[in-house]
């Protein structure tokens, strides 16, 4: 008990400083405007969109896998069926705060609801956004709706909480039971395609539909988007997993460590096979810009975190790990191996965002240069770490685990 | 301003000296901020030597019939007016830059908030009326600073019956100006001319601004 306590102050105060350097960069940021980037009119967007995307990307993989549990009962991955709804939720909060900060005129963010442009696939990615976060948080209640009548009836702030969140209400009898179950499944049965088409193939589209950036003007764009989401968030919910059954001295469901991986692998080989292709295509057209894009990411200033961050750590690593006949029966292996696709899913994001920006959309006009400034990461850890904190006060205040599991724990 | 005319540009290329006195005009006109030029002289080397050449292509906004920028703001701050141009509302921009990022021509600069009161004294007292709107001192935190901005063929100028700054100072008397809808006015015979030829016209977005060979 002792050195748990210690363990979590040791993990708020890493996260409190986190935050404060954080906050002093988004301070920063607030004074000086966009200036404190290094982005510029060639390249006009940067680590802000790329951590947006990656976090849309996160939430929508993870509540992909959600749903493998609440409409497609897959049982064998119960015990993370509230963790992925709330990592879907908080990750959606992440990427809006990151937008929120790029945005050049922060305080008139509401301009992207009061004012809608049909054409424009991002006034829609708005719409999606928000009706997606409020289904989640209706999927994730009607989650643990039966957990926190039971824990209404204890003490302590939790309680009144749950006293709260359940306006009183009592009913534990099976019918009610049935109904959020049923509930449940017609709300991730609307979310699917609200999630890929909507939310991530959005975000894709929005990438794919900008015919000035060849590499992204491509049909498998969105494809890849999706894809490269569920990658990143069956990564990020095993690794989750796995860590906090440690953290609470809980048994590792193995079987199910290893069922995720093997998700894992499937995902990553698709992954891969539409990305070269995403190359192949291009590279085949010869068209200067797309040549020039392909140039960047394969042999510019920055190519490492293609080869090294994108690939090698992202994927060759990982698959050994899981094609290894001793390091596949590993737990460790395998949260190492998913810890690592998430950082690779980062680089992706990225190479998606910023070599088509380096390049000059008009042979003549400059080239662009850009890599993020020390207020740029700070702030981005300090956002990062808000939802680590969010995350952590979350599974202390609600019900995220099942109760069966709640009862092995003590 | 009568809304029947189509305001459109003519460049041609093989009176274009490349003395950059156009974009120099452009940014005395719109006392644009480092690093925002609305226009630009692109300057390209053709053929090996000893047969080699220079061709400048002046690089203005396009104005275009179909703007991939319109297209993709989210809250329609950049828009089509009845005359052809295209504006943009810098009280309704977000600043998402979406819209550069969109540009198949990089006609579009970000407003990063710097300025060249270092070098020149009185520089933020007082701004260009860009689109007609006086818009008093330059300011942090006030637009167009955060938006995005970009020529719009000196509208402004074309309220006052002027033409925009780049056409009339240009030495090589390269540029013509005029109006699209009117078959006799010298735009539209140039632009029939078989020498007339448009920026990534494969891009569909249909460019105002005309070159010839």
């Amino acid at each position: 008990m002792k050195s748990s306590t210690r363990l979590t102050k040791a993990w708020y105060g890493v996260l409190v400083i986190l935050m404060a350097l954080g906050g002093w960069a988004i301070i920063e940021r607030i004074r000086g405007g966009l200036a404190v980037t290094n982005l510029t009119s060639t390249t006009p967007w940067g680590a802000w969109v790329a951590f947006y995307i990656f976090f849309v990307g996160l939430s929508a993989g993870s509540f992909l896998l959600s749903t493998m549990i609440f409409v497609f009962k897959m049982e064998q991955y119960e015990k993370i069926g509230r963790d992925a709804l709330l990592v879907a939720i908080l990750s959606m909060v992440l990427a809006m705060c990151f937008i929120l900060i790029d945005l050049g005129r922060m305080e008139r963010f509401w301009h992207a609801l009061r004012y809608w442009n049909f054409t424009s696939i991002l006034a829609w990615e708005v719409r999606f956004y928000v009706v997606y976060i409020g289904l989640l948080m209706a999927e994730l209640y009607f989650s643990m709706r039966q957990d926190l009548i039971r824990a209404a009836k204890g003490s302590g702030w939790q309680a009144a909480l749950a006293r709260f969140l359940t306006f009183g209400s009592t009913d534990l009898t099976a019918a009610s039971k049935q109904r959020d179950h049923r509930l449940l499944k017609i709300l991730g049965s609307i979310g699917i395609p609200v999630a890929i088409f909507g939310v991530h193939g959005g975000t894709g589209t929005l990438f794919a539909v900008a015919k000035a950036r060849p590499f992204w003007n491509s049909g498998l764009f969105p494809v890849i988007f999706v894809v490269s989401a569920l990658v990143s968030g069956t990564a990020l919910l095993l690794a989750i997993y796995v860590i906090r059954s440690k953290v609470m001295g809980r048994e590792v469901d193995k079987e199910m460590v290893k069922s995720l991986a093997g998700l894992l692998t499937l995902f990553l080989f698709i992954d891969l096979g539409l990305e070269f292709y995403e190359f192949f295509v291009g590279a085949y057209g010869l068209q200067y810009t797309e040549l020039a894009t392909i140039e960047t990411i394969f042999r510019g200033p920055f190519s490492w975190s293609f080869w090294w961050v994108q690939l090698f750590l992202g994927v060759v690593v990982p698959l050994f790990i899981f094609f290894h006949p001793r390091l596949k029966e590993s737990v460790n292996a395998i949260t190492l191996a998913a810890i690592l696709v998430v950082i690779g899913i980062l680089g992706v994001r990225f190479n998606i965002v910023v070599p088509a920006l380096i390049v000059p959309v008009l042979p003549g006009l400059p080239w662009g240069y850009y890599y993020p400034t020390l207020v740029e990461w700070l702030s981005s850890l300090g956002i990062v770490a808000f939802g680590l904190f969010l995350y952590t006060v979350a599974i202390k205040a609600l019900p995220i685990d099942t109760v069966e599991e709640l009862r092995e724990g003590k | 301003m009568s809304s029947d005319k189509k305001w459109a540009m003519v460049i041609d290329l093989q009176k274009c000296i490349g003395c950059d006195t156009c974009t120099v005009a452009c940014k005395a006109e719109n006392r644009t901020p480092p690093g925002i030029s609305y226009n630009v002289v692109i300057e390209e080397e053709k053929g090996i030597f000893p047969n080699v050449t220079k061709i400048h292509i002046p690089r203005p906004c396009m104005q275009c019939d179909r703007p991939a920028c319109v297209q993709v703001c989210p809250v329609k701050a950049t828009y089509k007016m009845e005359n052809g141009i295209v504006a943009i509302d810098y009280d309704r921009c977000i600043g998402c830059r979406y819209c550069i990022v969109s540009c198949p021509y990089g006609a579009r600069s970000f407003d990063f908030g710097e300025d060249y009161s270092r070098e020149m004294i009185g520089y933020n007292e007082v701004q260009a009326p860009e689109y007609g709107i006086d818009r008093g001192k330059r300011e942090k935190g006030k637009s167009p600073i955060g938006n995005v901005r970009k020529c719009m063929f000196c509208y402004h100028r074309l309220q006052r019956g002027e033409e925009p700054a780049c056409v009339e100072v240009c030495l090589g008397d390269a540029r013509y100006f005029g109006d699209l809808n009117d078959p006799e006015s010298v735009v539209s015979k140039l632009a029939a001319s078989p020498r007339a030829f448009v920026l990534q016209e494969e891009m569909g977005t249909k460019p105002r601004v005309i070159y010839l060979k």
